[in-house]
């Protein structure tokens, strides 16, 4: 995944986050997490420890992480149509990865019921208003989402949710390589993909500051997405 | 539960397969017995027979590509596909073989006629085959011990990854559903005796 940032993200926005975490981004990290649920005081307590104490601990903390990340990519896809500012084999692209991103959304939130996370507002800072941000940061995307889902799932208890998991962590791969090869690097760049911690995660989406706030409070029933 | 029972009608299939002569690749999965409680409680064992079943159908993609770069006079973007998954095919079954240690099983036999000889059908193939693998993969990972499931993610997207590249190259949606479909041991086992290109033991 790092060639391939190191190739697209020019302005250095997502990876920024990519190196060894200092302690000033781990302890934002967590209260990241914390904002979101995902981990409770012990976790957050555990801002100086290794990067395990900052897990989603529990399937229904693992699917909300994963419904976290699947809001964040159906918005960018959402968005990016709304606008406009695609042609193409990419704005064709973005219309049917989208179409799948939402998709997942709405099966989280089944499985989730009023369990589910809130959906957080977004601001893409213009990585929706040109093909070239879109293309950059849909890579970033998709790579990172088979990272986040390969870290979880030896984490998943639920075989039922595993598969689910899975069914989606095998498809943002074919969103990785379909849209890594419209950017004109290799779709498939070596032969083992790495899983990544929520922790990472978290800190490479944080340091986009896509993420801007909270609509509705965490558990609050209603949401339909 | 209904996935039980439809589980046990494979298992059923499955052993079926083997008796009435199937290839190593779906003896890979049966030795032992699928459907047998090692593999449902995810013991070490259940574990080998899987990565096993892994190991040969890697081999099998491996052999593919190494053929086909050799006879099918590839050029252009395919020829980079086959060289650069084929790299990959190849680390995979080093991978697996030295993950099994002395319970990996030797590989098969191959024969994959005109797939490696003509381009369209080895795209074609290539195609079928790694489709075939992620649904395979991800159709047994929750009967795998958690560090196994760790091992086979790290493989199961990069095959989901050479999916989608070759359907793109022949013009096929790369993603073609929200929810990548999984496959039972004996609907795969079937898929790849269809394909003709497992022959005997090596």
């Amino acid at each position: 995944m790092s060639d391939g940032l190191d190739r697209l993200d020019r302005d250095g926005a997502l990876a920024e986050a990519l190196g060894s975490l200092g302690s000033a981004t781990r302890r934002r990290v967590l209260r990241t997490l914390a904002a979101a649920g995902l981990i409770g005081a012990a976790g957050l307590a555990a801002a100086g420890a290794a990067d395990a104490a900052a897990e989603p601990q529990g399937d229904i903390a693992i699917l909300n992480y994963a419904l976290t990340l699947e809001y964040l990519q159906s918005a960018f896809y959402t968005e990016v149509e709304r606008i406009g500012s695609l042609t193409g084999e990419t704005a064709r692209l973005a219309r049917i990865v989208g179409g799948h991103e939402r998709a997942h959304v709405r099966m989280l939130l089944d499985v989730l019921g009023d369990r589910a996370v809130a959906k957080p507002a977004f601001d893409f800072h213009g990585a929706t208003d040109s093909q070239t941000a879109f293309v950059r940061t849909a890579v970033a995307f998709e790579d990172l989402g088979v990272a986040a889902y390969k870290g979880q799932a030896p984490r998943i208890a639920s075989p039922a949710y595993l598969e689910a998991a899975l069914a989606i962590h095998a498809t943002e791969a074919r969103h990785a390589a379909w849209i890594r090869r419209i950017a004109g690097v290799l779709p498939a760049q070596s032969a083992f993909d790495r899983p990544a911690s929520a922790a990472h995660v978290i800190s490479v989406v944080d340091s986009t500051h896509f993420i801007v706030g909270r609509t509705r409070a965490a558990g609050m029933p209603g949401f339909t997405g | 539960m209904a996935e039980g029972r439809s589980e046990a009608a494979e298992h059923t299939a499955s052993r079926r397969a083997v008796l009435s002569g199937a290839s190593l690749v779906a003896a890979g999965i049966i030795v032992g017995g699928v459907g047998a409680p090692a593999i449902g409680s995810g013991s070490r064992l259940g574990d080998a027979e899987i990565l096993n079943f892994a190991l040969e159908m890697e081999e099998l993609q491996a052999a593919l590509y190494e053929q086909a770069l050799r006879h099918a006079g590839l050029t252009g973007e395919l020829a980079q596909y086959a060289r650069v998954v084929g790299g990959h095919e190849r680390e995979h079954v080093a991978f697996l073989r030295q993950t099994l240690g002395s319970r990996a099983k030797p590989a098969p036999a191959f024969d994959f006629g005109d797939a490696v000889t003509d381009p369209d059908r080895f795209a074609a193939a290539a195609r079928v085959l790694e489709d075939l693998g992620v649904a395979a993969l991800d159709g047994q990972a929750a009967n795998l011990t958690k560090p196994s499931l760790a091992a086979v993610a790290t493989i199961v997207s990069v095959e989901a990854r050479h999916a989608a590249w070759i359907r793109d190259l022949l013009g096929e949606l790369p993603a073609p559903t929200a929810a990548n479909p999984s496959e039972g041991a004996a609907r795969v086992i079937a898929a790849i005796r269809r394909t003709g290109y497992v022959k005997a033991s090596a």
